[in-house]
């Protein structure tokens, strides 16, 4: 039916809705014929579908992981994207369309277990936990390993360009506090992460904020304000890498990444100490194929395939079996693995849901002054 | 043509200098972008911020990036068929508006602006909750399953669609109308024959209106969609969190070029002056 | 112009025949789900995932604090001012393809729309790259701004200072700049349509009769678009009010919108009501205002 006859002929109304409900039979149809050869598709040993919605980050998985897995377990992996970790939770709020595993961060592992949207993990289904180190085989943020086995783990810092820098930025000053790099810093939207780091600054730690400390820190943002350039999301090594900005609050991954690019970028965690984040894979209450979601976690935390993920992503890896057999670039990169005593000086971040509406409100305040 | 080529008419505004130059320099300001974008989808580099060499593996990548397609071809479908429909919703709307008198005609007029002024998220979340709470099923085969992603819309396109039918029926004769009843017509015919064709440019402005809103699309369709039907605007979002490869640069190319291919196909079968003739 | 509205009674089955479709998608798809957002603007948090609704004012009276209304007063700004650039850029395009020759007319109109059909998140970072501080406006300004100084030393004059590159970035004229960007052809599309319509010889008569050009623009062809100007206006405005992606990539620390504000109660600070209590302000605001405006109309209507 061409667009002249729909135009002219196809207005009555009746006519019209003939025509459609054609191409809607159709349409489904069709569709019914392909959805047909879908449906018989193999069914496992364990009896789901050789299939599984794999909710991840972009580029965040090895350059073959899946297809290795398709050869090697038969199970088709359909991998969709989300860009954030409210994205997530707001899309899974209402209830799970279909996910079989997802990647949350450490916060929202607590939050959404809080919120029992998680689904226990069988460790049974799980025998290479063991090749997780052992300081993330028990975490403040997932104790015992209940809902989460961890992927990566971060740590926030300065991205900086060493040819535009007067001297190494291992202060949180230079961000925070001092118009030095005037109108060339750029700092993180999340209201969250900069006050605990800000707390950082002030000697607090990042989870023991007080509502007078909020008020300190809120207005130290205000008088900064002028000085930052932008509040990015998560591409602050883009503006550095463009030459947006100087000095930026990042994760060290991304730095890393970076890095390679264009060998004038550098990364410093601040004397002060800074907040650790660990991206976790977890089975979301609701998923259609938890054994195969089992069964993908356990082969994620394999030793090879998680030396070809991290090959890719150049993010820290918890996996110590995966990262003994990485190069000894990447093991001994101070960006990727900063040194023990600084370590010692991040913590977690802990969800707190009275100071996190706290927090929002602050910030929106700071960004309307 | 009646008036020769060397004098311009006095109703002839757009021979004129300047009017021609500011229609280029508009032109200009809407295409550099994309002309970047393009030439940039040839870029060897995996961050695409700097030229650093010509290359067509881009758009290999783009291509073999079965999601990537499969997220095109959900898009432009969605878009077929919202337009569709909210062209039909939309002109019925309008009519009914402008031709009839009836009880809470305000309320009515007012609900139907609501889409348009309601912000993109609140809609977003507002069709979440409501395909949850109504449990509408998440497993049908293609396209039957995204008629939620069609739905949702639908209903923020059709109020444009209105809007713009409205404005055009408000320089209609209603004489018209009487005198073709007036000849014996009926009811239908004079709506089909009169009243059609007067609006006909309001629904091809309507129709690119809905097309567009509905391709690009992002926060409502991000809310409805779920694991198998993703649509490119969504699945870009989650791709530039890194950064802009020049993949996602190949494949908004190819997308446009697709979309004028199909609507060059639709102006052949419909008649290039159809589109903008004057009565 | 057109005929009195004729009262739904008399001519019921064509008005059943009409109405019945727009009104039950509206009533199903549309007021159903907007009422149980509406119903969680009365409610808090119960938890991370669940809303009580408890009938509460709450979020009423801290959506009316006077921080969320100065930035909502902002956003109106901002919005308006785009509308404005939008009329004025638009409307001599509209007129172009009007009185275009029609062979060029669906040019044209494709022409304008094209660039839409790209992805928004695209076509805003190419637009980014071209602003940048080594974008390639700056290096084109840059390269004006040498050549200039360049000619000065040939006149004997001292040369111009170094070239700085401007902040075309971050900052409140980016997200103008993008706006205007992504609202032109919503602007063009209606106003083109009512154009058409206009009868042409109006003008050649007022021409005839002496006037001038601007004049007879002004008071011919201006109050018969209005209409379409009205609708354009109605469509630009109202977007512009709720974008949030444009701001949120291009606009620097102080480019708040309230649609920002809304968006991160929805996203990161998890607090469903109040966002909803937000965004319910925003559209009591605007219901009101377009309500007034209708029933204007129709009473004008009514009477001719």
């Amino acid at each position: 039916m061409d667009f002249k006859t729909f135009l002219h002929a196809g207005s009555n109304r009746r006519a019209m809705l003939k025509g459609m409900g054609v191409a809607a039979v159709g349409f489904s149809l069709t569709g019914a014929l392909a959805g047909c050869g879908e449906k018989d598709a193999a069914k496992l040993a364990n009896g789901e579908e050789a299939k599984l919605n794999f909710y991840n980050w972009d580029t965040y998985i090895g350059e073959t992981t899946l297809e290795d897995y398709m050869d090697k377990a038969g199970v088709d992996v359909n991998m969709t994207l989300f860009a954030s970790n409210d994205e997530l939770f707001a899309k899974l709020r209402a209830g799970n369309q279909g996910y079989d595993v997802i990647v949350p961060s450490n916060d929202f592992v607590e939050r959404m277990a809080a919120a029992d949207m998680l689904t226990e993990l069988d460790k049974a289904q799980i025998p290479n936990f063991k090749n997780v180190a052992p300081d993330y085989q028990d975490v403040p943020y997932d104790p015992a390993r209940k809902f989460s086995m961890p992927y990566t783990w971060l740590a926030l810092g300065i991205g900086y360009r060493k040819s535009k820098v007067k001297s190494v930025p291992d202060s949180w000053k230079v961000l925070f506090d001092s118009d030095e790099y005037k109108g060339r810093i750029a700092v993180l939207s999340e209201a969250g992460d900069m006050f605990r780091l800000y707390g950082k600054y002030i000697g607090k730690s990042v989870n023991g904020l007080t509502d007078a400390d909020l008020k300190t820190i809120e207005a130290m943002m205000i008088k900064q304000k002028p000085n930052i350039k932008s509040f990015h999301e998560d591409n602050g090594q883009d503006l550095l890498l463009k030459g947006e900005v100087d000095v930026v609050l990042e994760y060290n991954g991304d730095i890393a990444q970076a890095m390679v690019e264009d060998p004038d970028i550098g990364f410093v965690i601040p004397k002060e100490g800074s907040q650790l984040n660990s991206d976790n894979l977890c089975i979301p209450k609701g998923a259609p194929h938890p054994k195969n979601a089992h069964a993908f976690i356990n082969y994620l935390l394999d030793a090879e395939a998680g030396k070809k993920i991290t090959e890719t992503i150049l993010y820290p890896t918890p996996n110590d079996a995966a990262k003994a057999l990485m190069p000894a670039e990447y093991k001994n990169n101070a960006v990727i693995f900063p040194p023990a005593d600084i370590l010692a000086k991040c913590e977690y971040a802990k969800f707190n849901p009275e100071l996190q509406p706290k927090y929002e409100e602050a910030f929106t305040r700071v960004r309307a002054a | 043509m009646m008036f020769n080529r060397t004098a311009i008419a006095p109703l002839e505004y757009t021979r004129k200098l300047w009017m021609r130059s500011w229609v280029a320099l508009t032109l200009l300001f809407l295409y550099a972008p994309l002309i970047v974008l393009m030439i940039f989808s040839f870029n060897d580099s995996k961050r695409n911020v700097v030229w650093k060499g010509f290359t067509v593996k881009y758009y290999e990548k783009a291509l073999n990036n079965d999601s990537l397609v499969e997220a095109m071809v959900n898009s432009l479908t969605i878009a077929f068929l919202a337009t569709i429909v909210s062209l039909v919703i939309g002109a019925l709307a309008a009519v009914m508006l402008w031709r009839f008198r009836f009880p809470f005609k305000g309320l009515v007029e007012g609900t139907m602006s609501l889409p348009i002024i309601v912000p993109e998220i609140c809609l977003g979340v507002a069709f979440l909750i409501f395909f949850a709470k109504v449990d509408w099923p998440t497993d049908l085969p293609w396209p039957l399953n995204l008629s939620a992603i069609t739905i949702a819309h639908i209903t923020f396109c059709f109020p444009f669609v209105a809007m713009v039918v409205r404005a055009r029926l408000a320089s209609f004769n209603k004489e018209e109308e009487e005198a073709a009843k007036d000849l014996g017509a009926t009811e239908w015919q004079a709506f089909r024959d009169v009243l059609l064709p007067h609006i006909k440019p309001a629904l091809i402005a309507g129709a690119l209106l809905a097309f567009t809103l509905s391709l690009d699309d992002f926060v409502i369709t991000f809310f409805t969609s779920g694991p198998d039907t993703i649509t490119f605007p969504v699945k870009v979002y989650s791709m530039v969190r890194f950064s802009v490869t020049p993949e996602v640069n190949a494949a908004s190319t190819i997308l446009i070029l697709l979309t004028v291919i199909l609507t060059f196909i639709a102006l052949k079968l419909q008649g290039v002056k159809g589109i903008a003739e004057t009565h | 112009m057109t005929g009195p509205l004729q009262d739904w009674k008399g001519q019921r089955r064509p008005f059943a025949a009409i109405a019945s479709l727009p009104v039950f998608w509206l009533a199903l798809f549309f007021v159903a789900p907007m009422t149980i957002v509406w119903l969680y603007s009365f409610g808090q948090n119960a938890g991370p995932a669940d809303i009580d609704i408890s009938g509460t004012l709450d979020n009423y009276k801290r959506a009316t604090e006077w921080l969320y209304l100065s930035i909502f007063l902002k956003s109106l700004a901002v919005a308006a001012l785009t509308t404005l650039i939008c009329l004025i850029v638009g409307f001599p395009i509209a007129m172009a393809i009007t009185f275009a020759a029609p062979r060029w007319r669906p040019w044209l109109l494709l022409g304008i729309m094209l660039p839409f059909w790209t992805n928004l998140l695209i076509r805003t970072y190419a637009l980014m790259a071209l602003m940048g501080t080594n974008g390639y406006m700056n290096k084109g300004l840059g390269g004006l701004w040498e050549g200039a100084s360049w000619l000065r030393t040939l006149v004997g004059m001292q040369p111009l200072e170094a070239w700085t590159p401007v902040q075309l970035l971050y900052n409140n004229f980016a997200v103008v700049l993008g706006l205007v960007y992504v609202h032109l052809p919503f602007m063009v599309l209606p106003l083109y349509s009512a154009l058409d319509r206009m009868d042409k010889s109006l003008i050649e008569a007022s021409l005839d009769l002496g006037a001038g050009h601007f004049k007879t623009f002004m008071k011919i062809v201006v109050p018969l678009a209005a209409p379409g100007i009205v609708a354009g206006v109605m469509i630009t405005l109202i977007p512009a009010l709720g974008a949030y992606l444009t701001p949120d990539l291009m606009g620097g620390t102080e480019s708040q919108m309230i649609a920002n504000v809304i968006e991160r109660q929805f996203k990161r600070a998890n607090d469903w009501p109040f966002g909803a209590a937000l965004s319910f302000l925003l559209i009591y605001a605007m219901f009101i205002l377009i309500a007034l405006q209708s029933m204007r109309t129709n009473k004008s209507m009514e009477r001719g």
